[in-house]
């Protein structure tokens, strides 16, 4: 059976970039990776008719680098990434493409808070919630507020996710936020849909990621496989993530050592949390006896929109090759965990070093 | 130009009159309607009217708007279970006192935004709270 390594992986700073389009990102990003020329190219990107008024954004890119062969976006809103992984492991597990070129980019850096809220509320169905004028912001906060109901905890609860966040993002030179805070910084700032506060969310911004993914024909410095690739979908829901449940059921005997997940708000983390089994309405109490996310998360690294789940994954394999610069984990086995903005679509990868 | 009448007039029953969607197969009921569904898969549905009533789960005040919408902002949001047993996030609009756990609420019809002071308006679905429902 064909077994789906990483052959290298490479990323910039997630961080506003002004005077540097989509393109050029993905250009900074592709030329510090140790590549070979890959059989297809596929680009994990959400939002780029709105961002850069682009389409046709796949074969662009690809003839920016040179390459003519196979190459499609893959556009699942802030979990592009993660379907994006699923498509390029199946191509490569089916036998017929031996590489993958992954890219994931995002231009979410130039534009006014207002106007970033028009473009992720399109992940709202059309017919109601779009239209209505509702952004994402208060689905979150009514989650937080369901779950301080229900588990009689109170805001002080969720102040543990950030300060962890920054902590480990402090040490990240690709992390956007890179510093740390105190608890009075969380408690004191700004309310954006209460109780959600601003560092109960995470910050969106640009980046530029590519992991080279191969068949096992390919012989890596450091080999680190890809075990599987699971996925769901769920409506939303305030108590849980029944996508992620779903998504995870594949893995849960899988014991992995550490995991980067999508915490797009601190209420997500602790969701997502709990549907792999830590105990509900604790999670959050338990960060230092798990090794999450220490990139930072999207609360510190950052929130490159689509390209967020390559971001996880490329980190993942510089946690298992030993190349990444932040705080290490320990162990031989990850786990991704890449999820739109609201935990609807989920996706789980697990690595494995051999 | 913002408001385009092709997509509100395709809207209009869900923005205006919150029809739902009832799957003759499994029973299954959801909103806005759709021609399938989503639980069996089945294409025969049909559409049934809610009350436009229900009960106010939780609510939020949101701070955050989207171009067009600065003048309702900031704003409520309510979680609402509907009589009929659906969940729905909508905004809620005419709050003028404290808003209690479970308070009822009932549709309005409410203008969501304009292009300009004089150009085309879209119009939608507000929720506000019912003091008495008997009276």
């Amino acid at each position: 059976m064909t077994e789906v390594l990483i052959y290298d992986a490479s990323m910039i700073k997630v961080d506003r970039y002004y005077d540097k389009n989509l393109v050029d990102l993905v250009a900074e990003s592709v030329s510090k990776l140790n590549s070979i020329k890959p059989d297809a190219i596929i680009l994990a990107n959400a939002y780029s008719e709105t961002t850069v008024n682009q389409v046709l954004l796949a074969s662009k890119i690809s003839n920016m680098l040179g390459f003519s062969g196979f190459t499609s976006r893959i556009e699942n809103g802030d979990a592009s990434g993660g379907a994006a992984i699923q498509t390029a492991y199946y191509m490569i597990k089916s036998g017929l493409v031996k590489s993958i070129l992954l890219i994931g980019v995002e231009k979410m850096g130039d534009f006014p808070t207002s106007y970033l809220n028009e473009i992720t509320a399109e992940n709202l169905d059309e017919k109601f919630g779009y239209r209505e004028g509702l952004t994402l912001q208060p689905f979150a906060a009514l989650q937080m507020k369901q779950y301080m109901k229900t588990y009689g905890v109170n805001y002080d609860y969720f102040t543990q996710w950030p300060l962890v966040m920054h902590k480990y993002g402090s040490e990240n030179p690709y992390a956007y936020l890179k510093f740390q805070v105190d608890k009075k910084t969380v408690e004191q700032s700004q309310i954006i849909s209460d109780p959600l506060r601003l560092f109960d969310t995470s910050p969106r911004a640009d980046g530029a990621t590519a992991v080279l993914l191969t068949s096992d024909e390919f012989k890596p410095e450091v080999k680190v496989k890809i075990e599987g690739v699971s996925s769901s979908i769920s409506e939303f829901s305030t108590l849980s993530m029944p996508a992620v449940k779903q998504a995870y059921s594949t893995f849960r005997e899988y014991k992995a050592d550490f995991m980067e997940i999508h915490d797009s708000y601190s209420i997500n983390a602790a969701l997502i949390l709990e549907e792999m089994g830590l105990e509900k309405g604790k999670s959050l109490n338990m960060l230092d006896s798990i090794q999450v996310n220490y990139s930072g998360g999207l609360k510190s690294r950052g929130y490159p929109g689509g390209a967020t789940g390559v971001y996880q994954l490329a980190e993942a394999f510089m946690q298992l090759a030993g190349t990444f610069p932040g705080k290490r984990a320990q162990g031989e086995k990850g786990l991704v965990i890449s999820t739109d903005d609201l935990g609807t679509s989920a996706y789980v990868i697990g690595l494995r070093r051999c | 130009m913002k408001v385009f009448p092709a997509q509100i007039w395709r809207n209009k029953e869900s923005l205006y009159s919150l029809i739902a969607g009832k799957c003759n197969k499994c029973e299954n009921l959801f909103f806005p309607y759709r021609e399938v569904c989503n639980k069996c898969g089945s294409t025969s549905i049909s559409k049934v009217k809610l009350s436009g009533r229900g009960t106010l789960i939780s609510y939020t005040m949101s701070y955050q708007n989207r171009p067009g919408f600065e003048k309702t902002t900031p704003e409520y949001i309510g979680l609402i279970r509907l009589d009929e047993g659906i969940e729905i996030v909508a905004p809620l609009t005419d709050v003028t006192g404290e808003i209690k756990d479970n308070s009822r609420v009932e549709a309005v019809i409410r203008r969501l935004k304009a292009d300009s002071s004089n150009g085309l308006i879209e119009y939608g679905i507000k929720f506000r709270l019912v003091e008495d429902e008997n009276r």
